[in-house]
């Protein structure tokens, strides 16, 4: 026994959310569980009751339509989205960041709806969907609402999700063929710890933009400002003058994976790694694996 | 506490069982259905000890509950040999010296066997990614990855 918890699956969002409310802040949704059951076993959450929403068809559906994006369901497992021939094809940072979450069996429960809502600042597909500028589908007793995923993460382990509000689907907007976006991240041991740092970054070539965002270094995962390329500077020169910009917007801390120190040296070093996969054919670089 | 009932198939067996909620599909299958193949290694997801095919896909046991399987088909360890006679997979764990302490290979088994189940010929690889969230403290993993080359090579189930 993990806990003393109830247990209720339910099969459409106004009744989870309605439960959730009743139970005035004891009852928690339920997704993939893989990090909430840890938590619940840990003794780090108490929950009365957990809401499953794993029933609920929609928050199961992955819609891909190349006019009006991608619609992810909240519940839809990390290793469908890693193995989606949309996404590794239009976004390919998400497939990749999806692929990297713990364990192959860990990805088939654990939920991209839960890998944000859980909002450590460590969420591997946090960077991915910032540089991607995702949407969040939220339901709650009063409705709906939406919001740019940049606006979810308030701290660490916190979001601006209100009590009995969960999230319902993620959105992606469409990405021109050109489109390019990578993911790449540093960790002790693959499938069984957390990033020590994690980068994201998408690159469309016809407007001269980049857009990076760094996970593991602050309190959320950061979004850096959008980037506009200056025509012909290397990448060396280019990774100089993010770094400066990355360096100034993060603010890691010392922990069990890794040191401030080292997190801060090791963001040129993903920069490069980034960079050289969005821009390699163009600007002569080595192809990053 | 509350008990629900939930209906799941084990091994080709139809069970119906009453569970508390807090219940992981680990303490299910090797407290009350006396499937002690499965192990519980971290009790977190990460050392792998657990593993079971749930509705054909490797998930960690330990970080599923019971009542989540109500309706769904769970494989252990234990459906792997019929009529006494060992998988050709479970074959090749032992031919490669797959083996050390043991603790490991239930978990590591039901990795390959549903690697083995989507890519019949996976390559060295795809093999290391199956297998890393299974953790072997014995073996160095270089002779349970050759075992599972040899049952792919063999094209046995």
């Amino acid at each position: 026994m993990i806990g003393t918890f109830d247990y209720v699956r339910v099969s459409s969002v106004k009744e989870g959310c309605a439960l959730i409310v009743a139970h005035n802040g004891s009852a928690m949704a339920l997704a993939g569980g893989t990090d909430l059951l840890v938590n619940i076993r840990n003794g780090v959450r108490s929950p009365d009751l957990l809401v499953d929403f794993k029933d609920v068809a929609k928050m199961n559906q992955l819609v891909t339509d190349e006019t009006t994006g991608v619609k992810i369901g909240a519940c839809v497992p990390l290793n469908v989205i890693a193995d989606n021939r949309v996404i590794n094809e239009h976004y390919r940072a998400l497939a990749e960041a999806a692929r990297s979450v713990g364990s192959y069996q860990v990805r088939n429960r654990a939920t991209l709806g839960g890998n944000i809502a859980n909002a450590s600042p460590a969420a591997d597909t946090a960077p991915a969907l910032l540089i991607l500028d995702a949407h969040v589908d939220i339901s709650g007793k009063d409705g709906t609402r939406k919001i740019p995923i940049r606006k979810l993460f308030t701290g660490v382990k916190k979001t601006s999700l209100r009590t009995g509000e969960v999230i319902t689907d993620i959105t992606l907007p469409p990405v021109g063929p050109r489109l390019r976006s990578a993911f790449t991240k540093k960790q002790r041991v693959r499938g069984h710890d957390l990033a020590i740092i994690n980068m994201a970054g998408y690159y469309d070539p016809d407007a001269g933009l980049l857009r990076l965002a760094i996970g593991s270094c602050a309190v959320t995962p950061i979004l850096l400002p959008e980037i506009n390329l200056f025509a012909d500077e290397p990448i060396d020169e280019l990774v100089r003058r993010l770094n400066d910009v990355a360096q100034n917007a993060i603010s890691p801390i010392d922990d069990i994976r890794a040191s401030a120190e080292y997190r801060r040296g090791l963001v040129p070093v993903l920069l490069h790694d980034v960079l050289s996969v969005l821009l390699g054919a163009e600007r002569g670089a080595d192809e990053a694996a | 506490m509350k008990l629900h009932e939930i209906t799941l198939t084990v091994n080709d067996t139809h069970e119906t069982v009453s569970v508390p909620a807090g219940m992981t599909l680990l303490e299910l299958l090797r407290e009350n259905l006396y499937l002690t193949g499965p192990k519980e290694g971290c009790g977190a997801g990460e050392c792998g000890a657990c593993t079971v095919l749930l509705d054909g896909r490797p998930v960690t046991s330990c970080l599923v509950l019971a009542v989540e399987t109500d309706g769904k088909e769970v494989r252990t360890i234990e459906g792997e040999a019929t009529d006494g006679q060992l998988s050709a997979l479970q074959q090749a764990f032992i031919d490669a010296g797959a083996i050390q302490c043991g603790f490991c290979t239930p978990g590591m088994v039901m990795s390959a066997r549903a690697l083995l189940e989507r890519n019949p010929h996976p390559s060295d690889a795809e093999i290391t990614e199956a297998i890393a969230g299974n953790l072997c403290r014995c073996t160095g993993y270089e002779s349970i990855i050759a075992a599972i080359r040899l049952a792919a090579e063999r094209g046995e189930k």
